[in-house]
């Protein structure tokens, strides 16, 4: 087993999906465990979705864009949906005035939406 | 054909590169290639303002030499010598350049210190409350954080290090925040800064995407990259006073 490195993300499951809720600074090395490890646990737990919750993120730029939609592209080649919840107003606003676009995943107002939205393509 | 730009330019030449400069001549749109006895007090005025700001901006050692000299030029170019509009014309009014107040800084300028990922961070963070300390809105605010962290991260994935300074300035009509991120890395040669801003270049880690982010962000934006010896690229957001 992999020591528990203390910066690591954790996963939660709740009902048949995966939730992440990021809270700390994401850079590249835990961007890239972080998407290892939910490729791995799609997989072996047969999860419909994965679920990241950025309501604590405060400033998204093209560089955690680029991050999420890496996220969202490999948890959808394992056949699960990828849904970024909690993007707060100021932020939407300026990635639409950046010109970046979040097309790898798709998005929701919050948790409860997201996971209704899971249920529902049942 | 004398034109704004090309007496200008061949002022500005040697002290700001080709490039910040088309950039200042793209701002002035129809006026730059306007014929200098063509254009009236008002145009002047304002052809004069604009290049003060950015003369202050992008070499502020020699600002007050190049904008004494554009001046000088503007003046003398349009001279009835020249054919075109009578002397009592040019000369009403204020001379342009002490009709403009400068900016004066409300606030300490800070120079932010990038030299490790942790500090995109904390000069995200200094950025904001910089903004949000001289009233600019929310969202303005979110927005100064976010080109900030651009700026940063371009240094720490392509030069390592550098720095980004904050100037907190108000003129007669606005608050305005000053961006500088300076640092001594490799520098972009010319034809990779044009296609970064055409849209084409696509480097491994998206640096194309992060300036090209920036550049939409802000309200000015000049970048001066020389292979070599490094890059500067100087923003400003305006608030409503």
């Amino acid at each position: 087993m992999k020591p528990r490195n203390e910066q690591e993300l954790p996963i939660i499951r709740i009902r048949d999906c995966l939730l992440v809720s990021i809270q700390i600074e994401l850079h590249d090395r835990l961007a890239l465990e972080l998407q290892t490890a939910l490729a791995e646990r799609v997989r072996s737990q047969g999860v419909r979705g994965v679920i990241l919750d950025v309501t604590w993120v405060e400033i998204i730029d093209s560089y955690i864009t680029r991050i999420l939609n890496d996220i969202g592209k490999s948890v959808r080649f394992m056949g699960a949906d990828c849904y970024i919840v909690g993007i707060r107003p100021a932020v939407a606003m300026t990635l639409v005035e950046m010109g970046v676009e979040l097309d790898a995943v798709s998005t929701a107002l919050n948790l409860d939406a997201a996971l209704e939205k899971l249920e529902l393509r049942q | 054909m004398r034109t704004v730009e090309s007496e200008i330019g061949s002022i500005l030449a040697g002290s700001i590169s080709e490039i910040t400069q088309r950039s200042i001549f793209r701002r002035l749109g129809g006026m730059a290639r306007a014929q200098l006895q063509h254009l009236s007090t008002q145009d002047r005025h304002a052809i004069q303002a604009e290049l003060e700001s950015s003369v202050r901006l992008f070499a502020p050692a020699k600002s007050a030499q190049l904008i004494a000299s554009c001046a000088r030029a503007l003046a003398l170019l349009g001279a009835p010598a020249a054919g075109g509009a009578p002397a009592s014309h040019l000369h009403r009014g204020a001379p342009a350049a002490a009709g403009m107040a400068a900016p004066i800084a409300i606030g300490k300028d800070q120079c932010l210190a990038i030299d490790s990922e942790k500090d995109i961070a904390s000069a995200r963070l200094e950025a904001w409350s910089e903004a949000v300390r001289i009233g600019m809105s929310k969202l303005t605010s979110v927005k100064v954080a976010t080109a900030v962290s651009e700026l940063a991260r371009n240094i720490i994935f392509y030069a390592g290090k550098g720095t980004i300074e904050l100037r907190p300035r108000q003129d007669h009509r606005e608050t305005r925040l000053e961006i500088v991120a300076a640092d001594q890395g490799a520098g972009i040669e010319p034809e990779k800064l044009d296609s970064i801003f055409a849209g084409t270049f696509r480097s491994e880690r998206g640096m194309g995407k992060g300036l090209m982010a920036v550049q939409k962000l802000v309200d000015e934006f000049q970048i001066d990259s020389r292979p070599g010896r490094g890059t500067r690229v100087s923003c400003v957001f305006r608030g409503a006073r």
